[in-house]
């Protein structure tokens, strides 16, 4: 019983990081058509910049989050501005090998800017924990956890309830018709990839105790991220959303329970027989062709 | 007494609870040529895409009359091999490969009549550099018979909408068809090109021995071109007959223009 | 005496022109030069390495290109079946087998794995169908790395029999250019098997299927056919690739096959250039070759940034791939032909 609930609270960290993830990655896939692989390279990115400002100048955890959040904020401002929008004429894959020039461009740049040595990063709540149901529950693992359901709740009102919400939606199923309608859809992108950019971070700064931070250390992250964005189906915002917490109890729970060599592999197979019969995810639809 | 190629026996078609087609019951005879007319929405071309089979689940029957003079039951054979029993087709918006060269396009329209498997293209066999050489020659019979074979090595991407439409035609007739499935072919043509379709069509029905159903808006084409015209409303048979019967039919004026009140 | 010489010239390239075979194995034999290269001082065998990689990456990425030029359908799991390819011949190898079966067997349960994506990618498509192979790439890897026989960190193959006859270890520097030679020729054959396959019915079924499918099946292709031929030649190539890697490095790693190098394997169709088989080269080239030969070199780790500076101007600038350049220097050539003839004739005229 106590196993259980310590990987349901493990789970929870996990799933929540993938989450963000998940979230950032469909939000691009909607309103930029764009599949973004860079996606884990920009969190660290702005996870180093924390982590450098914490050990050079020995600021707090939460100061440099902040700050993070908020370079994280330009980083995807700048990538859309310069790099994405120029390429809008430009076919979907080659899109998505612009994102694989980008980590490139990104790993790249980390080792000059911030030394070849991975760098530390501490926890949100340094300490201190409860026991439940005999798990231990750590205060951090609480507080991340609600900060990212906080966060994704917060984005998910924004979209369904606000006019730049629905701007979000709109451009999301049709940008052309958007544009003609008068939807900023500039400014949607440009949003949407600021928001990925900050989505990512906060997870890079969730795994960052446990993982430091080296220019590896979202690339799990980001392959289960895409897995819940196939499972909970790229139509919706929730489905990837839901997607990620499934994913990390079922693999904590299959390598726990059933085999730690096989368990990631027999969820991954579930996963594809799962999508056979689902071809849209959990929630998809099947669009409609006229011909 | 003329040979029905083409049967339609209370077809219907529906898209949840929209009837696109609705019982409906025409037949082509050999050597005919049939206009397919009716306001936009009618139903048309579900018409055409349930006789090539894309679509395979509507109720009625359609019955064709193949190269070995059988009569079929169309809904026992799939969208793929209903090239192999004499039916081909074009489509509304145009769908040729642009990447590759007309001469290639066209060539693609013999796929089946190839024997030759991967194996033996990957190795080159003699086999099948005969076959290839076979269809090559075929092609350019064909796009001579279209006028075209001066620019068969030109990529069809770019080329004039009128010059699309005719590679689309050519490479139909690659399979020696029995039926052509004409989707809308003077659409977009100007005047010099659509007499120039027409006479296109009479060739084919000559040389080729087939027989021709199209879909068309341009009434002076239709009426120039068919020996029989069917016309339908909401997916249903309101009339069919001689392209002068056709126009002068209360229904059809009715369904086109609306009733004076 | 130039007039003859510009003569033989001509015909030369006029005959190459019309039988790419031999311009596969022209280009081939000009490569091998590069495996005596360092016997006479003027490359050292790391660099007669770096190229060794370089026509790795051409073989998996020409499958990589019939799978994404030809058939419109794409793969992020190319990275497991090299993996296979070196991780198959080493355990093959390892329990004794000859290295002609242990191949056959690697490519025919590869193909397998392919045949069964090709089946799974009738239901599924778009973006899933994207990851569900990325999916079939990561569960590659965790077998890999978890399952014992794969050694953990890797297999050391060591020696290679060829025919059961001569052994090849890269140990000794004369067996690694004989290896380079092998590899070489390997890509010359499956640049052959990629031109037949292309320029057959095989290769217009597969462009009628992903540029109009509607079409294609009205004509009798069969979707389902050549979606299973597409994954398998891809899969097949992808394996073959990681077979070469396996005797001439003659090791294999299990936690290499990530992501990351499924998108350098699309990242050099995508740049080098779709359906064109030199530009396949060229990608793995561009793209592996001059941030490791020279890049490295002059900046060391700024290499990494200029490759991908380099991936995003020229998807910008060349979006169907950088031998299309070709097509601009050819035109740019006739502009300057044409300039330089009218300059001529009005300089007659004015005589």
């Amino acid at each position: 019983m106590d196993n259980l609930f310590r990987i349901i609270f493990n789970s929870l960290q996990t799933g929540s990081v993938y989450a963000l993830a998940a979230l950032g990655i469909v939000l691009i896939f909607r309103t930029s058509k764009t599949t973004n692989f860079a996606q884990g390279s920009i969190g660290t990115l702005n996870a180093y910049v924390a982590a450098i400002l914490l050990s050079s100048w020995g600021w707090n955890i939460w100061l440099v989050a902040i700050i993070s959040m908020i370079t994280a904020f330009i980083t995807g401002i700048l990538i859309d501005t310069f790099i994405i929008r120029p390429a809008a004429k430009v076919s979907p894959i080659s899109k998505q090998i612009i994102t694989l020039g980008l980590i490139m461009v990104i790993v790249g740049i980390i080792p000059i800017i911030f030394g070849v040595d991975p760098l530390r990063l501490p926890r949100f709540i340094g300490s201190g924990a409860i026991s439940v149901f005999g798990a231990s529950l750590t205060y951090n693992t609480i507080f991340v956890v609600l900060l990212s359901l906080g966060l994704m709740g917060l984005i998910f009102w924004f979209i369904q309830f606000t006019k730049w919400g629905l701007a979000i939606r709109v451009t999301a199923s049709n940008e052309t018709t958007s544009k003609l309608m008068g939807v900023p859809t500039k400014t949607v992108t440009m949003m949407s990839w600021a928001t990925a950019a900050m989505l990512g971070t906060l997870a890079a700064l969730i795994v960052a105790p446990q993982a430091s931070v080296n220019p590896n250390m979202l690339i799990d992250v980001q392959v289960s991220a895409f897995f819940a964005g196939v499972l909970g189906g790229f139509q919706t915002f929730l489905g990837p959303v839901l997607g990620a917490y499934i994913i990390a109890f079922s693999r904590n729970a299959a390598i726990f329970y059933i085999s730690d060599i096989w368990g990631t592999v027999i969820v991954y197979m579930s996963i594809l027989v799962f999508l056979y019969f689902k071809p849209f995810g959990l929630f998809g639809k099947k669009p409609v062709k006229k011909v | 007494m003329k040979n029905k190629v083409l049967e339609l026996d209370r077809v219907t078609m529906q898209f949840g609870g929209l009837k696109a087609v609705n019982e409906l019951s025409f037949s082509v005879d050999e050597g005919e040529i049939v206009g397919l007319i009716g306001p936009n929405g009618a139903g048309k071309t579900t018409v055409f895409n349930c006789v090539t089979q894309f679509y395979d689940d509507y109720q009625g029957n359609i019955f064709f009359t193949n190269h070995q003079n059988e009569r079929i039951d169309l809904r026992s054979k799939k969208v793929t091999e209903v090239i192999d029993e004499g039916i081909v087709r074009t489509f509304q918006n145009v769908e040729l490969i642009p990447d590759l060269s007309i001469l290639d396009n066209v060539m693609i329209g013999a796929h089946n009549q190839f024997k030759t498997n991967i194996f033996a293209h990957i190795l080159r066999t003699k086999k099948a550099k005969q076959e290839e050489t076979m269809i090559r020659e075929k092609a350019m019979e064909v796009l001579e018979f279209m006028n075209i074979l001066d620019i068969k090595d030109q990529f069809a991407h770019g080329q004039p909408y009128g010059i699309l439409k005719k590679i689309e035609i050519a490479r139909t007739l690659m399979a020696n068809p029995k039926l052509i499935i004409l989707d809308e072919p003077a659409a977009g043509l100007n005047d010099k090109e659509t007499d120039e379709l027409a006479e296109i069509i009479n060739n084919i029905r000559e040389n080729y021995n087939a027989s021709i159903l199209l879909i068309e808006h341009d009434m002076g084409f239709v009426m120039e071109i068919c020996d029989r015209v069917c016309a339908i409303n909401f997916g249903q048979y309101l009339a069919m007959g001689s392209p002068k019967e056709i126009q002068s039919h209360p229904d059809v004026q009715e369904a086109y223009l609306g009733k004076d009140e | 005496m130039m007039e003859k010489l510009r003569g033989i010239l001509l015909g030369f390239t006029r005959s190459l022109k019309r039988h790419p075979h031999i311009q596969f194995m022209v280009f081939g034999a000009l490569l091998s030069i590069v495996a005596f290269l360092p016997h006479i001082g003027i490359m050292n065998f790391s660099t007669m390495s770096i190229i060794a990689y370089i026509v790795i990456y051409t073989v998996v990425a020409l499958g990589m290109n019939i799978l994404l030029g030809f058939s419109g359908l794409i793969s992020l799991g190319t990275a497991g079946f090299i993996g296979a390819g070196a991780l198959g011949i080493g355990v093959f190898l390892g329990l004794g087998l000859p290295f002609e079966l242990a191949a056959l067997l690697t490519v025919i349960i590869a193909g397998g794995i392919g045949a069964l994506i090709g089946l799974f990618s009738l239901k599924v498509d778009g973006i899933y169908l994207a990851i569900a192979t990325l999916f079939v790439g990561e569960i590659l890897r965790q077998i890999y790395t978890q399952v014992a026989i794969f050694g953990g960190e890797g297999i050391n193959i060591g020696g290679v029999k060829f025919l059961g006859l001569i052994e090849l270890n890269q140990i000794r520097q004369w067996n690694r250019s004989y290896l380079f030679i092998i590899l070489v020729i390997v890509m010359v054959i499956m640049m052959m098997v990629m031109h037949n396959i292309i320029k057959s019915r095989t290769g217009r079924a597969l462009m009628a299927m992903s540029r109009s499918d509607s079409a294609a099946q009205a004509m009798g292709v069969s979707i389902l056919k050549y979606r299973l031929t597409a994954f398998i030649l891809a899969t097949v190539f992808a394996t073959i690739g990681g077979i070469l890697y396996g005797i001439y490095f003659q090791q294999a790693p299990t936690r290499a096959w990530t992501l990351n190098i499924s998108l350098i394997i699309i990242a050099m169709v995508v740049v080098g250039g779709f359906k064109s088989i030199y530009g396949t080269f060229l990608g793995a080239f561009v793209i592996h070759g001059i941030p490791n030969l020279w890049l490295k070199e002059l900046f060391d780790d700024v290499s990494y940034i200029f490759s991908g500076i380099l991936i995003i101007v020229v998807i910008l600038f060349y979006p169907n791939g950088f031998v299309y350049v070709w097509v601009d220097i050819k035109k740019a050539y006739y502009k300057y032909k044409l300039k330089y003839a009218q300059k001529k004739k009005v300089t007659a005229d004015e005589e």
